[in-house]
């Protein structure tokens, strides 16, 4: 009983790292249709920049957070004006046209900072575990979990409950109608890319105190969370929550039963049938394309 | 035969002939430039496997190394039997104590080329008729085929003790057919990997510019009008599915003996990708661009990673995102545009309109 709970809780806590990675392309996916296999370069970007104020500016994460927020959405926005806009039209490329920028973002890591991993300390308020019985949970997580859902209410908010989220979610339902009533489609896709990108910063600046920080880590939790994103349901936000906690309490509790690579393995597989049984994943949203 | 299959035809002859006497003479003969040069040979036969399902078909897989991996690891199961007296090494070290039962049949040679070629062909066609029966289509092709090669991969690293793990397979023996052993260093094994690309991008012209290329390009274009002509889509697909797998597994069966190892470094995401990247700057409309592709990538990333150790995969990239930005269609595309000018210019009608190209062939093929 003890070792479920304590995989339960490490599921949550999986859970809410990918939503937030999952957040940012569920918004990029949902809008635009470009699959921006550069976001887990972002989430490295985050990383990097949170290392880069802790070491050299002397900065902790929390307070890091807007900066690193502003400065990977300002990366994410030049990407989307100097390549990703003049794809739009070809969503297919998008997919190749990121993985080419990913692969530069990282070599640029690569090359100015060093391949050798990094290591961020963890905030000081937020150390020690919080024990209920049996189960040992370490605050840091606790905080993360919770984080993941301000940001995902905050976001919710923002698509929902002002004027920018109003046009986005017109431009989603009908580009060209929308820009006849005077919404400039281009502008909206800027500042939502630019977005996307900030919160995988976010993100990235998040697990630096769990994961090490090297140039690759972006690779591996891009696809984790573009699967995400596919089970959800394309720009369901809400879906993006139920599929991460899913995805990350898959994972736990199959790796209780078997090991972690067949339980991966398992989850895989899970993902695959899902895809092949429905489509538009677990909440489908209602667009006119 | 339209001009354009006699286009491909010239093209393929030239090819044929220059990788059969152009390239050795340039390479002095050296058995181990050709051994260098074998190695793209095979890989342009796996960026042209893709362009048939992706730039023909218009079914971007992103698991085509999956299927690579399979035929590569047939052939090195069969060497590495042939290398080791009784069990192989790795099995001894991992206690395994008995021959698993599927790799007996690697004992024969027949089977093992067989394997090699329908292994990959009926996953593939298994994934085909599982993807396409359900009308899956765009990018949830992609993102199905990837999601299979990250658990195919995962399964083979972790299988230590059946598939040597992260290691691969290794300390292989040469592969001898009637009695003559293979040197992937010498002139013979180069003509023997140069006679299977030229037989494979036979088969690739072929089939493009058959009338089962031609529906294959009808799906690409609009898969809903093809199915309302009477033809079975998801058949079609499938089978372009199968016929990809299997020239993979091929080309994965000549990498392992160009290599004298496997590795599931091949069977990975970035690996992958890279074939996207081969087959997307020689074209991905035509098989031969994409073999070229293949070759002209690699070359390029031999020589210019001598130069630039530390920045040939930043250089990579940059070409890549040009490449899909400005040249859509390739270098092939380049080709093409400039054939029109050269001919327009030398009708020098004023006024004739030239037929304009269509520079985005493969956009169509949304998911509705």
């Amino acid at each position: 009983m003890d070792v479920i709970a304590n995989q339960l809780f490490a599921g949550l806590s999986m859970a809410s790292i990918l939503l937030m990675i999952a957040l940012g392309l569920a918004i990029i996916y949902g809008a635009m249709g470009v699959i921006n296999l550069a976001h887990g370069e972002f989430v490295m970007l985050g990383a990097y920049v949170t290392w880069a104020l802790q070491t050299h500016v002397g900065i902790g994460i929390l307070p890091a957070l807007p900066i690193v927020f502003i400065a990977v959405a300002l990366v994410g926005l030049i990407v989307e004006k100097a390549v990703v806009q003049k794809l739009y039209h070809r969503p297919l490329d998008t997919i190749l046209a990121t993985w080419g920028i990913g692969i530069i973002l990282q070599q640029l890591v690569r090359l100015g900072i060093g391949a050798e991993s990094r290591f961020v300390k963890g905030p000081e308020i937020l150390s020690g575990n919080t024990e209920i019985g049996p189960l040992i949970m370490s605050n840091y997580r606790i905080f993360v979990i919770f984080f993941s859902i301000a940001v995902l209410f905050v976001t919710w908010r923002l698509m929902t409950r002002t004027e920018f989220g109003m046009k986005l979610r017109a431009v989603i339902q009908n580009r060209d109608i929308s820009e006849c009533y005077g919404i400039e489609s281009k502008r909206i896709f800027s500042i939502t890319f630019a977005y996307g990108a900030g919160l995988a910063g976010i993100a990235g600046a998040l697990i630096t105190p769990l994961f090490s920080t090297i140039p690759t880590m972006g690779t591996g939790l891009v696809v984790d969370a573009f699967l995400v994103v596919i089970v959800g349901g394309l720009g369901s936000l809400v879906g993006s929550a139920v599929a991460a906690a899913l995805i990350g309490e898959a994972t736990a509790l199959f790796s209780i039963v078997i090991n972690d690579t067949l339980g991966r393995i398992a989850v895989l597989a899970g993902i695959i049938l899902l895809i092949r049984f429905r489509p538009r994943g677990l909440f489908p949203t209602e667009t006119r394309r | 035969m339209s001009s354009k299959f006699q286009f491909e035809l010239v093209a393929l002859v030239i090819f044929a002939v220059v990788i059969a006497f152009g390239v050795p003479a340039v390479m002095n003969y050296d058995g181990f430039e050709l051994n260098t040069f074998a190695r793209y040979l095979a890989l342009a036969i796996v960026s042209m496997a893709l362009a048939l399902s992706w730039g023909v078909t218009g079914l971007l897989n992103l698991g085509q190394a999956a299927t690579f991996g399979m035929g590569s690891y047939a052939m090195a199961m069969h060497l590495k039997l042939r290398a080791s007296s009784g069990l192989p090494d790795f099995m001894s070290w991992n206690n395994v104590s008995e021959l698993p039962l599927f790799w007996v049949p690697f004992n024969s040679l027949a089977f093992t080329l067989l394997a090699g070629l329908l292994i990959p062909a009926s996953i593939g066609g298994l994934i085909g008729i599982f993807m396409f029966r359900a009308r899956i289509a765009g990018v949830f092709v992609a993102i199905i085929t990837l999601a299979f090669l990250v658990a195919f991969q995962l399964l083979v690293i972790n299988q230590q003790g059946l598939t040597g793990g992260q290691n691969g397979l290794t300390g292989l023996a040469q592969m001898t057919l009637f009695g003559w052993a293979f040197d992937p260093y010498s002139m013979g094994f180069y003509y023997l990997v140069a006679g299977c690309v030229t037989v494979a991008l036979a088969i690739g012209v072929y089939l493009t510019h058959s009338k089962f290329g031609l529906v294959l390009r009808a799906i690409r274009e609009d898969a809903d009008r093809t199915r309302f002509f009477g033809y079975n889509v998801a058949n079609y697909k499938t089978l372009v599915f199968c016929i990809s797998a299997a020239l993979a597994g091929w080309a994965g069966m000549l990498y392992t003996l160009v290599l004298e190892f496997a590795s599931p470094t091949y069977m990975g995401v970035s690996f992958s990708l890279a074939i996207v990247i081969w087959c997307a700057v020689g074209g991905r409309e035509s098989v031969i661009a994409a073999a070229f592709g293949a070759i002209v990538v690699n070359m390029l990333e031999g020589r210019l990673s001598d130069i630039f150790v530390e920045g040939w995969h930043l250089i990579l990239g940059v070409i890549f995102v040009l490449v899909v930005m400005f040249m859509p269609r390739g270098i092939f595309g380049l080709l093409v545009e400039g054939a029109q000018k050269l001919r327009t210019v030398g009708r020098a009608r004023p006024g004739h309109a030239v037929e304009p190209l269509s520079t985005t062939p493969l956009e169509t093929n949304q998911e509705r």
